[in-house]
């Protein structure tokens, strides 16, 4: 079920277009989608045939869930209808019917793209599984069953073709079916009204991702109240959940920061802002250490086909977005200026698109502009790494020959995903990222 | 968001029927698929009477047999239940590729509901939302309809604003499946009101909303001849 809106939870099939068996060609429509007022065409974004409608017209399903199985060929129909797909996991073959990522095709959501940052969801499935003793499950099943203990394997199906629904793992929990959706699915990005500023030089804005980071003072009641979580909240507390399945660490690094500072002085009157240098900076870096700006999926590790750097941007009501600099290494500093003051604007009038909040590969948390000394973040799901960023302050430095001096250091912070990046990985990344900004940050500006 | 948007605007000088402006909307739609650079579009008209459903709209909401109805029916790629069109009521339909506007349908809801109260407004009348019930209303009676139906985020259909309009045709219909919730029309608060007055303001209202520049078809992109 795609995502249509961002404050979309769920939707309504209104009509299959196709009929299990039919052929469907990339872009052609599948099925009709509604959410409130409104209809959606969806499309196939591959071409093959529709082997199975998982969810009949009529029914609603929570964005994120596999409502049909494309298959690359004629012969996989049956396979898929059987619940036994025989291609093996590398084939894109049994893929699920909507839920478009691209940006042309597609009733693309915000949710739909699978290395979106905070936009939890791979709402594409996971094709059941496989025959032989695997198990077919849906994807919120797999990760309640993992929350709540359950062995699948032990498990009766009772979704179609015997899949495991996430009711069925609720029951054998013994919980109450009636248990929050968690993960699945919705994003984040909402009519959110506006970004916290950016501090007047231009630092970046940014916020914890564990939401604590609202500018000083601020609430969103008074006391004594109660006040429910808006769409974007509770869209960031799915996703903050979501992240409690994956198995992060932590790796700090100091950075001094006084020719970083000097340069930065050098470029402002060109219109460069701090945000754009340190992306500039953390791009270059995770060109050169592409397994940092990977992440973990079911069928692997994924690595990205460009360095997209997000940067966490706290909301004046509350919530988060996470507007990206798209190929932060190639672009030069000065259109990546320029691109993040109007992705800053745009955000506070949410107009931002889909696959400009949703397709970061790596994170960015800056805290800078309030002078603490560290933090660390939580991992948006569907990236392997964040970094937080904290103030860069003078400090009594002891150098290497015995003298004292008084340096600018910043602390860094990584969050990352043991699946996918190990500890010396985000070692390296973060010494290169320092001997970047503290021996050559001109070279940003190249 | 980009500075200003090219949008034509169509305003046919008399009623169109249902079909007819549902096939130029359909006509503009391809345009868009074509060309993906290609002008946005509104359609600002009226209807002679008919009733069209949603898609997925159902008939129980219907105080007449559908197959005689008191004025034609149409079942259109719309989300939402049935409605009503007829003289003296001003639809807007936007064509436009709603990836250049955020591509969020319930934004885009949102959005027209908010071109309708910005008119209101101008009026001196204070329209609201009411959560959950998309449209917009006046007094807890509902002033403008709102359906919707997009294709590769190129949208379809879009308001319906009661003018002075005669309200008698809603009578035989559950409008948008909500019982117990009233119609209404601007000229009950507003003696004298024409869609001619209107017209312009709704057209100015939607054209802030989306950041467009309006303007007449070129001979080439003209829908029907004068």
């Amino acid at each position: 079920m795609p995502a249509l809106s961002s404050t979309m939870t769920e939707g309504k099939i209104v009509e299959w277009l196709k009929q299990p068996g039919d052929r469907v060609e990339r872009g052609e429509s599948v099925l009709v989608v509604e959410s409130d007022k409104a209809d959606m065409d969806v499309e196939a974004f591959q071409e093959g045939f529709l082997a199975a409608v998982l969810m009949q017209a009529g029914g609603t399903a929570p964005v994120g869930e596999t409502i049909g199985l494309i298959v690359e060929s004629e012969a996989e129909i049956a396979a898929a209808q059987a619940g036994a797909p025989s291609a093996p996991a590398a084939a894109p073959a049994p893929a699920a019917a909507p839920a478009p990522p691209s940006p042309v095709a597609a009733p693309a959501a915000p949710a739909a793209v699978p290395a979106a940052s905070l936009p939890v969801a791979v709402p594409v499935a996971v094709a059941p599984a496989a025959g032989n003793g695997r198990v077919v499950a849906t994807p919120r099943a797999r990760k309640l069953a993992s929350q709540l203990g359950v062995t699948l394997e032990a498990l009766k199906g009772s979704g179609p073709h015997g899949r495991i629904q996430a009711e069925d793992v609720e029951r054998a929990a013994g919980q109450p079916a009636s248990v929050a959706r968690v993960a699945e699915g919705s994003a984040p990005f909402t009519a959110a009204a506006s970004a916290s500023a950016p501090a007047a030089a231009g630092a970046p804005s940014g916020a914890a991702a564990n939401g604590s980071a609202a500018p000083a003072g601020q609430s969103f009641g008074r006391p004594g109240e109660t006040v429910a979580f808006t769409t974007l909240q509770g869209a960031v507390n799915r996703n903050m959940l979501a992240s409690l399945t994956v198995p992060c660490f932590h790796v700090g690094y100091t950075i001094t920061t006084d020719r970083l500072d000097a340069f930065y002085k050098q470029v402002k009157s060109k219109g460069v802002t701090m945000t754009a240098l340190l992306a500039k900076a953390v791009g270059v870096v995770l060109a050169r250490h592409p397994q940092v700006n990977a992440a973990a999926s079911e069928a692997g590790m994924v690595y990205p086909a460009a360095v997209n750097v997000a940067i966490a941007v706290a909301m004046d009501d509350g919530g988060l977005v996470t507007p990206v600099l798209k190929e932060a290494d190639r672009t030069d500093l000065y259109s990546l200026s320029r691109n993040w003051a109007d992705l800053v604007a745009r955000s506070r009038t949410k107009q931002l698109k889909p696959d400009e909040y949703s397709t970061g590969t790596f994170t960015l948390s800056n805290l800078g502009m309030f002078g603490v000394d560290r933090f660390d973040a939580i991992l948006p799901p569907g990236t392997g790494a964040i970094l937080a960023v904290a103030a860069s302050r003078p400090t009594v430095v002891a150098n290497a020959d015995g003298s004292i001096a008084v340096k600018r250091q910043m602390q860094v912070n990584l969050t990352a995903d043991h699946r996918v990046i190990y500890g010396a990985h985000g070692a390296a990344f973060l010494k290169d990222l320092a001997d970047l900004i503290e021996h050559r940050p001109e070279s940003l500006a190249l | 968001m980009d500075p200003l948007l090219d949008a034509i605007r169509f305003e046919p000088p008399a009623p169109v029927e249902f079909t007819q402006a549902w096939r130029w909307q359909q006509q503009l739609r391809e345009r868009l698929l074509n060309n993906p650079a290609a002008p946005e579009a509104l359609l600002l008209l009226q209807h002679p009477p008919c009733y069209t459903l949603g898609r997925g709209a159902s008939t129980a909401f219907l105080r007449f047999d559908p197959q005689a109805p008191p004025a034609p029916l149409h079942r259109i790629d719309r989300g939402g239940e049935v409605t009503h069109h007829l003289p003296g009521q001003l639809v807007l339909y936007p064509v436009l590729d709603l990836q250049r506007h955020g591509a969020d349908l319930h934004c885009y809801l949102r959005a027209l509901e908010g071109v309708v109260i910005t008119v209101l407004a101008e009026l001196g009348l204070d329209g609201e939302r009411i959560e959950g019930l998309t449209g917009v209303w006046l007094e807890g009676r509902k002033l403008a309809a709102i359906g919707v139906g997009a294709r590769r985020w190129i949208s379809q259909h879009g308001l319906a604003l009661n003018v002075n309009c005669d309200l008698t045709g809603f009578e035989a219909i559950v409008p948008c499946g909500l019982k117990g919730r009233a119609v209404a029309r601007l000229s009950d608060w507003c003696p004298g009101i024409t869609p001619a007055l209107v017209q312009p303001l709704l057209s100015r209202a939607c054209a802030e909303a989306f950041g467009l520049t309006l303007r007449p078809p070129q001979p080439t992109e003209r829908l029907w001849r004068c």
